[in-house]
């Protein structure tokens, strides 16, 4: 590679890189850093008051009503998280494992799998809002209509129904991300290992488990990490299927609602805080940012074990 | 690509898979029909009317009965977001690829001082939630006076997609042979044009393959209008179909045609290119 | 006689050049974006009485006005003139000193408007009114009065003929009341516009006062009346009923009556042209308890402290609060005008008119949405956990009064 040497080549460089750099730095890098800025003062409306130190902190974590709906919907992220790990990744694995079979049809079952990873949240999220409404929705027509009418539901409207609502048309937005990912894990799988091991046993959950999983590894840290990230940032789906409140009483509030509620206001409360809003955005970021670490770093270092 | 695995397990005879691969095929095409069900439910609704679709919600309709699409295309925005979101789209892709290509060639292509950091500098953006930082984003938005304005929307997607996009091309780009260049630089050719006409033409699968990473999250995307954008006549798509939502709620023939129209674009290019679709959107956690 | 053609012609160029300058172009900015036409028409009427003087009307996204609003303020990019919400969501704009005070002496038609609606544009900490009321609003039952008759059933006067009309529609397989309460606003509506008489006016002036709260018995007894015929007479699966449907349910012809706002009316009639209506005020436990409406005040116009034409923007200001607008008003866009003697030639709107002087405040939004957290986010959640079963008419008064006590004086103790 050419060494740098002329300053014609250095001006060159630097036309090349100041631009990209420049929005980086003007769009990403100093929004974050002002983000946290933001989180240690008083705010009035959009105008930043005295230096309050942190007490905002204090304010979400430990001052009613506050702490309440921060451990609320912190609560519900965690099952989403937890959900959806298993939902969308689990059946991701398994759907992977048969599309790697290159069963007749596998091209088909790829493209289909996918498809709905490419649509758009709100166009899901309305989707289902329409396919779960209590008296005209696809759903409960069904049950009704096959003689199951006892099991139709206002889906939407009571607590342990509506999270869970939004939980699956979730997976059933993304499944396909982790399947395809994980696909593209098996596909590396070196045919002469695959043949060793076929020597040794026949039991497939043998080789599921001995081989298969810790060899697409890489691919379920990544995974795993980017559902993390994800479930902890979730805002569209539960926006437009519950509502900015979490509908009802909250079982579907989640740390992205209650975060843009509180920095943004809503109808019903008229109050903004752009203080309370950046100290739970600063909160939220830490979180997923050390947690994320600590999967990255512990999975990984699985990796190399098995 | 699964060439492999099949003859691996053609090897192995028919008949003993044949029981173990009949429970994933059904699993396979249970989930096929998971996967599509909704879709065709929404495409079959949208040529419905709301009566049809509370009485025969499965039942296949009359094609020929496009009063709803007529009703979206004569009586509403929908048009304006469409246009709003190719424009949006297509202004930030430009940038992106530009700028993602200027930044990739330079760390790739040249050694020089803080190379290493500037790449790293890139790196760090791929992994912040940039959701998170809305407040300071808004108020920054404000202060360069283009709050309900789509410029908003185009530098924060294109400042979004640029760490990916350096990613995957820095990658590339050094991959690339050094020979031709050489050559053009013995000839005298200037930096400028080595890149343009002998290096750029080599980048372009690279550029497909960030294009498209970045094109879905941007086209589909709700959030950053939802805060930046107000005036309706300036809506994207999703955030438009919010709207429109609203307004046509009773009508469901509508509301399934709405939701139709939004999706057609996309379903229909990613039916076309599912190939690269694939690779691009699943290219970040791929290695 | 050519000095004097110069001298014309001089003259004339004059004020010609002059026009412009003189000329005051005010922008007006409002989230009622289904108004526009309406609100054009006004304008074009006082823009041909002041001459010079000409108005741009802009509208935003309602949801996100007071958001778009309070960020040009501070900016100093604000409309000379805009609507401003009332109560709590004046507040904030207020506080900051955006809008210009309003006394009698600069807008003197004010001196007739009735107290609460002044009360409603005032800032709560300074008193001090700052924007001139447009309309008020009156939560209340609206009835189909198709079905109402085919099933020979009267407005009911008591809670008991309520219930007893509602057996009658649901017998004769129509639904009784259309409401859902998935939207989570809505639950504040059904609660305040079913419940308010059973409340009574005398429970509202002991809140007021500060001694009682909201564990009183006779609070407590209304939510257990109002979940009561919910659990009996809404839609099955309401709680999972989104505000949209329940109104495509009414306007439909599938329920007879709807509880709701008057701006409702509108609406239903948009929706369904042919549909009849009909409005009462939902009855307390006997026919002698007084039959409240719940009402309050929507907004206000206001003017901008640092606007550049605050001569013309008053005098606007003061057109926006003439009996002629407010006439122009209420019939062009059928809502109840604040000003003073207006009357109205649709008889649904006289009929509002006249159940409002029987009223009491729709009590969160007037009153407790001051703070964090707002009585209005607490009642609609406590609402839905009440129509799912999952907590008591006397839980939700300690909630709401422990949880108010967070910032509003009289329950601290």
């Amino acid at each position: 590679m050419p060494h740098l040497r002329m300053t014609g080549r250095g001006l060159w460089i630097t036309a090349l890189i100041v631009p990209p750099l420049a929005f980086v730095a003007l769009f990403i890098v100093y929004p974050i850093i002002s983000a946290f800025a933001y989180a240690f003062f008083d705010w009035q409306g959009l105008r930043r008051g005295d230096f309050v130190g942190l007490e905002n902190f204090h304010t979400v974590l430990f001052v009613e009503p506050y702490r309440s709906w921060t451990i609320n919907a912190f609560k519900n992220n965690v099952i989403v998280f937890f959900a959806l790990m298993v939902l969308q990744n689990g059946l991701g694995f398994i759907l992977a494992y048969a599309l790697w079979r290159g069963l007749p049809g596998a091209r088909f079952h790829r493209i289909a799998v996918f498809l709905p990873v490419v649509l758009s949240t709100i166009i899901v999220a309305y989707l289902f809002k329409l396919f779960l409404h209590p008296l005209f929705g696809v759903v409960n027509i069904s049950l009704r209509g096959i003689g199951m009418g006892w099991l139709a539901q206002p889906w939407l409207g009571q607590g342990n129904t509506a999270i869970w609502s939004l939980i699956v048309a979730q997976a059933w937005h993304m499944v396909g991300f982790p399947t395809l990912v994980f696909l593209a894990g098996m596909q590396r799988i070196p045919g002469e290992i695959l043949d060793a091991v076929r020597m040794e046993t026949e039991s497939e959950w043998v080789k599921i488990t001995g081989i298969v999983w810790p060899l697409v590894a890489p691919s379920a840290t990544i995974v795993f990490t980017l559902l993390f990230v994800g479930a902890f940032n979730w805002f569209e789906l539960p926006y437009i299927m519950a509502g900015l409140d979490g509908s009802p009483f909250g079982s579907t509030d989640v740390l992205g609602l209650y975060f843009y509620r509180t920095a943004f206001g809503n109808v019903s409360s008229g109050q903004q805080d752009f203080g309370l809003g950046s100290a739970l955005a600063v909160l939220i970021f830490l979180f997923v940012a050390v947690i994320a670490s600590v999967i990255t770093v512990r999975l990984r270092a699985r990796e190399i074990q098995l | 690509m699964s060439a492999a695995s099949t003859t691996y397990y053609d090897r192995r005879g028919l008949l003993g898979a044949l029981g173990r691969d009949g429970l994933l095929q059904i699993i396979l095409i249970a989930n096929t029909i998971i996967m599509l069900a909704p879709i065709v439910i929404m495409i079959f609704s949208a040529f419905k009317t709301t009566p049809q679709i509370f009485q025969s919600p499965f039942g296949i309709p009359d094609f020929t009965q496009v009063g709803n699409f007529v009703k979206i295309w004569t009586q509403t925005n929908f048009l304006r977001y469409l246009l709003n979101s190719f424009i949006v789209t297509g202004a930030s892709m430009t940038l992106i690829l530009t700028l993602g290509t200027m930044a990739a060639y330079a760390i790739g292509r040249y050694q020089f001082t803080g190379s290493g950091f500037i790449l790293m500098f890139f790196l760090a953006g791929l992994t912040l939630p940039l959701k998170l930082a809305i407040i300071p984003l808004f108020m920054l938005m404000r202060d360069l006076s283009i709050l309900n304005n789509q410029l908003s929307l185009i530098f924060v997607y294109t400042a979004m997609g640029l760490p990916t996009t350096v990613f995957i091309m820095t990658g590339f780009i050094r991959t690339l042979p050094n020979e031709l260049e050489d050559a053009a630089r013995m000839d005298g050719a200037s930096e400028a044009r080595i890149m343009w006409s002998i290096m750029l033409p080599l980048v372009r699968p690279a550029m497909v393959i960030a294009g498209i990473q970045n094109v879905v999250p941007i086209w589909n995307d709700f959030f950053f209008p939802l805060v930046f954008i107000q005036n309706d006549d300036l809506k994207t798509l999703p955030q438009g179909l919010t709207t429109f939502m609203g307004e046509y709620t009773t009508d469901w023939g509508v509301l399934f045609s709405g939701l139709t129209l939004s999706a057609a674009p996309i379903i229909i290019i990613y039916i076309v290119l599912s190939r690269q679709f694939i690779a691009g959107m699943t290219s970040g956690a791929v290695k | 006689m050519n000095n004097r053609l110069i001298r014309i012609g001089t003259a004339l160029a004059a004020v010609l050049i002059a026009a412009p300058a003189l000329a005051q172009d005010l922008t007006f900015w409002s989230w009622r974006q289904e108004d526009r036409a309406a609100y054009e028409q006004f304008i074009d009427t006082f823009e041909a009485a002041n001459p010079g003087i000409t108005v741009k009307f802009e509208t935003f996204e309602a949801a996100n006005y007071n958001t778009i609003l309070a960020t040009a303020l501070a900016g100093g990019t604000g409309p000379d003139l805009m609507m401003v919400r009332a109560y709590g969501g004046l507040e904030n704009v207020a506080s900051a000193g955006y809008l210009e005070p309003l006394t009698t002496e600069t807008v003197p038609a004010l001196a007739e408007f009735s107290a609460a609606s002044l009360a409603a544009e005032s800032g709560r900490a300074d008193g001090t009114l700052y924007a001139v009321p447009f309309a008020s609003q009156t939560q209340l039952v609206i009835y189909n009065r198709a079905l109402f008759d085919a099933n020979g059933i009267a407005e009911p006067q008591t809670w008991e003929e309520l219930v007893a009309a509602s057996q009658k529609l649901k017998d004769a397989g129509v639904i009784p009341f259309a409401n859902g309460t998935a939207t989570a606003w809505q639950n504040e509506t059904v609660t305040f516009g079913l419940g308010s008489s059973l409340m009574g006016k005398d429970f509202y002036d002991e809140l007021m006062a500060g001694t009682t709260d909201f564990t009183d018995a006779r609070f407590t007894g209304a939510l257990a009346a109002v979940a009561e015929v919910a659990a009996q007479y809404f839609p099955d699966g309401f709680i999972g009923l989104d505000y949209p449907s329940a109104q495509q349910l009414f306007s439909s012809g599938m329920a007879g009556m709807f509880i709701g706002g008057s701006y409702e009316l509108a609406t239903f009639k948009t929706q369904n042209p042919d549909i009849e209506l009909g409005v009462f005020a939902a009855p307390g436990k006997t026919a002698e308890d007084a039959k409240l409406v719940g009402l309050y005040f929507d907004g206000g116009y206001a003017a901008n402290a640092a606007g550049a034409n605050k001569e013309a923007s008053l005098k606007f200001l003061n057109y926006l609060a003439s009996k002629e607008f407010g006439q122009a008003f209420a019939d062009t866009l059928s809502n109840i005008s604040t000003v003073p003697g207006v009357t109205f030639d649709n008889p649904l709107l006289a009929e509002v008119n006249e159940l409002n002087q029987s009223s009491i405040p729709y009590l969160m939004l007037a009153h407790f949405r001051y703070g964090e957290p707002s009585g209005s986010v607490l009642i609609q959640g406590e609402m839905q956990k009440l129509f799912s079963g999952q907590t008591t008419p006397e839980a939700i008064g300690t909630t709401l009064t422990e949880g108010l006590a967070a910032w509003y004086e009289p329950f601290k103790k």
